[in-house]
C-alpha cells in the first residue's frame, strides 16, 4: 500500500510537470527543454527557505514560485529571440547553466551533497507526515493545476497561443503582441513547475542537483509528447504511463540497475516511434 | 612557474577534441539540415567498441581502433536508414527530427550502459606511463598530440574532398538543394547515407581518443556533442573551417574562463557563450 501511494505521489508530481510543459510545447509550439531547471529552482528555493528559516511550507512554496517566475521571465525573454530548433538548443543551454549553479554555488545549495532534512508541510498545526496525507496534498495540487490549464487553454488567451503556434506572423498582423503572450505562458508554465519542485523537495525530504539535469527535462518532454501535444488529459496519461513503466520492468524481474537503464531505452524508443508513426502522441491534437 | 603556457596548451587540447566532434556534426548538419543529437551517443559507441576489443578481447590496438571507428559509422548509417531517412522522406519538420534524435541518444547510451554497466572505464592499459611532451612550458600527452594531429588531418581532408572530388561536390550540392540534386541525377539517399557514415565514424574516433585521454562512460556523448554543437554554431554552422575555428575559440574561452574560478563552471561558460552568440551573431563567425 505504501508503495502504491509512493507511485501515486510521483505520478501527481510528474503530471504537474507534464501539464505545465504542455502549455509551452503543445499549445504554443515552442520546443522548450528546460522544465527541470524551473522544477529545480522551485525545489531549491523551498528547501533552502524551510531548512534555514523554518517558515511555513506554503509560504516557502509561494516565494519559490515568485523567484522561479522572475528567472523564467528573463530566460523567456532571451529565448523569444530564437525559433524552432535554435529555441530548443537555447533552452538546453539554460538547463545546463541552472544545473551548474545548483552544483557549484556551494554556500547556497550545498553543492553535490544536496540539502537533507527538509520538513514535510504543515497547515494549521497539521503535518502531512503520513504519505497518504501527502498524496491528498499533491493530488490536490495536480487537480487544481489541471483545471487552471483547462481554463487557460479554453480561454481567448489560449486561442491566441494556438494561433501563435500555427502562424505567429499572421496573428501579429491582427494586432496581437506575440512576445507578451509567449512570455506570459512561459512564466505561467515555469511557476507551475516550481509547485511540482516544492512538493518533490518536501516529499523526498532531500534534494541534490542530480534530479534536475537536462536528462530530466528530456524525460518531461517525453511525457508531454507521449501523452499528446496540446491535450491536458494527454499530459496526465503520459505521466501515468512513464512513471508506471519502470515499475513494471522491475516487477518483470530486471535488476534495479538494468531496470533504470531499460526505462531510458524504452522512453528513447517511444520518442523515436512516436515521431515516426504518431507525432501527435496518444491523444494529442497537434503535431510538431 | 607561470600557469599561462599550460592554459594555452589545455585550450588547444580541448579545441582539438571539440573540433573533431564539430567536424562530423557540421558535415551532417550541412547536408541533412537538422540537429542530430543521436550523434553524441556514437562517440560512446566508438569508445566502448575499442574497450571491448582492446581491453576485453586483447586485440591489437590499431585493429581495435579501426573496428571502433567502423562500428560507429555503421551504426550511424543504420540509424539514418531506420529513423531519419523515413522522417525526411515525409518532409517532417526539423523539430520532429530533433526529438527523434533525442530519442536515439537516450536509447543508444542506455543500451551501452546495459551492456557495459555505467561505470567509468579507462581505455589505456598502461595508464600513467604515457609519453609526455613539453611545449613552451606546457605539458601535453601523446594521446592529446595524436588528437590534435588527427583533427587537423580530418579537417584538411574534408576540405580537399569538398573542393576537388566529385563526391565532395555531390555532398555540397545535396546540402544546397536536395530536390535539384535529385533532378540532375545525384542519388541523394546514398550520398546522405555516406555523410552519416563519415560523420558518425568521426564521432566514434573522437570518443576513442577521449577514452584514451581521460576515460569512457555511457553518458560521455552528450557532453561532447553539446560542445561540438556550440563550436559549430559559434564558428558558423555548416561551414567546415568555421566549426574548427569555433572549437578552438571555445577551448580557449573555457580554459581561460576557469582561470580564476572553479573548473566546475566550464559547461555553464560554454552555454553562456552559445546564448550570447545566438543573440548577437546567430550566423557564427564564418558565414556559410
Amino acid at each position: 500500500m505504501e508503495y502504491l501511494i509512493h507511485i501515486a505521489i510521483l505520478i501527481s508530481i510528474y503530471a504537474i510537470l507534464g501539464l505545465s510543459l504542455n502549455l509551452v510545447v503543445g499549445f504554443t509550439g515552442l520546443l522548450s527543454v528546460t522544465q527541470a531547471a524551473f522544477y529545480g529552482i522551485g525545489a531549491y528555493a523551498t528547501a533552502i527557505l524551510l531548512v534555514s528559516t523554518g517558515m511555513n511550507f506554503f509560504l516557502a512554496m509561494f516565494i519559490g514560485m515568485i523567484i522561479t517566475g522572475i528567472i523564467a521571465l528573463v530566460m523567456g525573454f532571451v529565448l523569444s529571440k530564437f525559433k524552432d530548433d535554435y529555441y530548443a538548443l537555447g533552452s538546453f543551454g539554460f538547463n545546463v547553466i541552472i544545473y551548474s549553479i545548483f552544483l557549484n554555488w556551494q554556500s547556497l545549495t550545498n553543492g553535490p551533497l544536496g540539502i537533507p532534512g527538509i520538513p514535510r508541510p504543515t497547515l494549521f498545526g497539521f503535518t502531512f507526515s503520513e504519505n497518504a496525507w501527502f498524496l491528498v496534498l499533491s493530488a490536490g495540487c495536480a487537480v487544481a493545476i489541471y483545471f487552471i490549464c483547462q481554463f487557460i487553454t479554453k480561454s481567448s488567451f489560449g486561442r491566441v497561443l494556438k494561433a501563435i503556434r500555427e502562424d505567429d506572423k499572421a496573428i501579429a498582423v491582427f494586432g496581437y503582441r506575440t512576445l507578451w503572450y509567449k512570455l506570459a505562458i512561459f512564466v505561467i508554465s515555469a511557476v507551475m513547475a516550481a509547485v511540482a519542485g516544492s512538493l518533490f523537495a518536501s516529499y523526498i525530504t532531500f534534494i541534490d542537483p542530480s534530479s534536475f539535469t537536462l536528462t530530466e527535462s528530456i524525460f518531461i518532454l517525453a511525457i508531454v509528447i507521449l501523452g499528446g501535444l496540446a491535450s491536458n488529459k494527454g499530459a496526465i496519461w503520459g505521466a501515468v504511463f512513464l512513471i508506471l513503466l519502470p515499475e513494471i520492468l522491475r516487477f518483470v524481474g530486471f535488476p534495479d540497475e538494468i531496470a533504470a537503464q531499460m526505462r531510458q531505452v524504452v522512453y528513447g524508443l517511444i520518442l523515436i516511434l512516436l515521431m515516426l508513426y504518431r507525432p501527435q502522441g496518444l491523444v494529442g491534437e497537434y503535431r510538431l | 612557474m607561470s600557469i599561462i603556457p599550460q592554459l594555452i596548451v589545455n585550450s588547444i587540447i580541448a579545441g582539438a577534441i571539440y573540433s573533431m566532434v564539430a567536424l562530423g556534426f557540421n558535415l551532417i548538419y550541412g547536408t541533412a539540415k537538422f540537429f542530430d543529437l543521436g550523434y553524441g551517443a556514437l562517440a560512446a559507441v566508438g569508445g566502448y567498441t575499442v574497450f571491448y576489443f582492446y581491453d576485453g578481447l586483447g586485440i591489437n590496438l590499431y585493429a581495435s581502433i579501426i573496428l571502433g571507428v567502423f562500428v560507429s559509422g555503421a551504426i550511424g548509417v543504420l540509424i539514418y536508414r531506420l529513423v531519419y531517412a523515413p522522417l525526411r522522406k515525409r518532409k517532417s519538420s526539423s523539430m520532429v527530427l530533433l526529438v527523434a534524435s533525442l530519442g536515439v541518444m537516450t536509447a543508444l547510451q542506455s543500451i551501452v550502459a546495459i551492456i557495459f554497466t555505467s561505470q567509468f572505464q579507462t581505455l589505456s592499459r598502461d595508464a600513467g606511463a604515457e609519453r609526455i611532451y613539453t611545449i613552451f612550458g606546457g605539458v601535453i600527452t601523446q594521446t592529446q598530440l595524436v588528437t590534435l594531429i588527427l583533427g587537423v588531418l580530418i579537417m584538411i581532408s574534408i576540405g580537399l574532398t569538398f573542393r576537388y572530388t566529385l563526391f565532395g561536390k555531390a555532398i555540397k550540392a545535396v546540402g544546397d538543394d536536395e530536390e535539384v540534386s535529385k533532378i540532375v541525377g545525384i542519388n541523394t539517399t546514398k550520398i546522405i547515407g555516406w555523410v552519416f557514415f563519415i560523420g558518425s565514424a568521426i564521432a566514434g574516433l573522437a570518443g576513442i581518443l577521449v577514452g584514451f585521454d581521460t576515460g569512457i562512460e555511457p553518458t560521455m556523448g552528450l557532453d561532447l556533442l553539446l560542445k561540438g554543437v556550440i563550436a559549430s554554431i559559434i564558428g558558423g554552422i555548416g561551414n567546415v573551417y568555421g566549426g574548427v575555428l569555433g572549437a578552438f575559440l571555445l577551448g580557449f574561452i573555457e580554459n581561460f574562463g576557469i582561470w580564476k574560478i572553479s573548473g566546475e563552471w566550464k559547461d555553464a561558460i560554454a552555454f553562456a557563450v552559445l546564448i550570447i552568440f545566438l543573440l548577437f551573431r546567430p550566423q557564427g563567425i564564418l558565414k556559410k
